[in-house]
């Protein structure tokens, strides 16, 4: 029964990677794409980790410092990422309304305060 | 060097402010759960070894002072915890669904929101956890203006979605960071 519990977690898990690696093929532009690969993996890694721990549950507290890392990493890396796609001016897909950060450097970056 | 001496007042009192003695407990927690045992060894070995490391980055800079270790702000960090959980599925179940559409019909943009945070930390933990958010990613970040890239503008609309994205953690983590 347990084993059971962990190996649906891990299957969910694998359910949701396979959608980010999806949505990485579909969308649109470098943004929509790096959307779609941050949130799905993040879930995605996390149910596996969940799972794994069902199957060892001595690992547990390792597993969830994995989890901490995977958390705290991800978020970073998308941001890093999407950062320098819009520096180097890769294009957005034509269907982009409005974009804040392109009218703000042209306006000299006085964006922020303090 | 007498005991009067000004000068180790003024060295060792700002490292103090600055949360020394939090990111060396943080760091050493890390070091436990990663080693999984109280060997006495592994523990010296693990606080002589996280102590440099804590005071390098809390001399270095004052990001990691601020953290308000009351149980106010303990009880807001765990109800920013559920918040996000919460959140984190909407957001992969959104995201699902744009991914399996016939046909992904999005009109993406980027937006310019201002944070009520003042502090360099809470201010990362908000950018962090919007990145995680449905349908959200911060691009940059330059002082109290976030820059969000978000999937799909239409709909309500670009300011109360941003309301409804960054003002349910902002309550909360105003109160842990400040």
């Amino acid at each position: 029964m347990i084993e059971l519990t962990g190996s649906l977690l891990i299957l969910t898990g694998a359910v949701f990677l396979f959608s980010a690696g999806l949505g990485l093929v579909r969308m649109p532009d470098a943004f929509t794409r790096i959307q779609a690969g941050t949130k799905a993996t993040t879930l995605g890694n996390i149910l596996i980790v969940v799972g794994l721990a069902f199957y060892h549950p001595e690992w547990a507290p390792k597993l969830a410092l994995v989890i901490v890392f995977v958390l705290m990493t991800n978020p970073v890396s998308s941001h890093a990422l999407s950062r320098a796609a819009h520096r180097i001016r890769t294009p957005m897909t034509p269907t982009t309304v409005t974009d804040a950060l392109a009218d703000d450097q042209k306006t000299g970056g006085t964006g922020g305060t303090a | 060097m007498s005991d009067a001496d000004p000068n180790r007042e003024t060295t060792l009192a700002p490292l103090r402010s600055r949360g020394l003695i939090g990111l060396w407990a943080v760091l050493f927690v890390v070091w436990m759960v990663a080693n999984s045992t109280v060997a006495i060894v592994v523990v010296l070995l693990g606080a002589a070894i996280t102590l440099p490391i804590a005071w390098t980055f809390a001399s270095s800079g004052n990001a990691w002072s601020g953290i308000r270790r009351t149980p106010g702000g303990l009880l807001h960090f765990l109800l920013y915890g559920a918040t996000f959980l919460v959140e984190l599925v909407k957001a992969n179940i959104a995201m699902m669904r744009y991914v399996y559409a016939p046909r992904i019909a999005i009109r993406p943009g980027i937006v310019k929101v201002r944070t009520r945070l003042t502090s360099p930390i809470g201010r990362l933990a908000l950018a962090n956890t919007i990145a995680l958010t449905p349908g959200s990613l911060v691009m940059d970040l330059k002082g109290d203006t976030l820059f969000i890239h978000l999937l799909d503008i239409d709909g309500i609309g670009a300011d109360a979605m941003t309301e409804a994205i960054v003002t349910p953690f902002e309550r909360h983590l105003e109160h842990v960071f400040g």
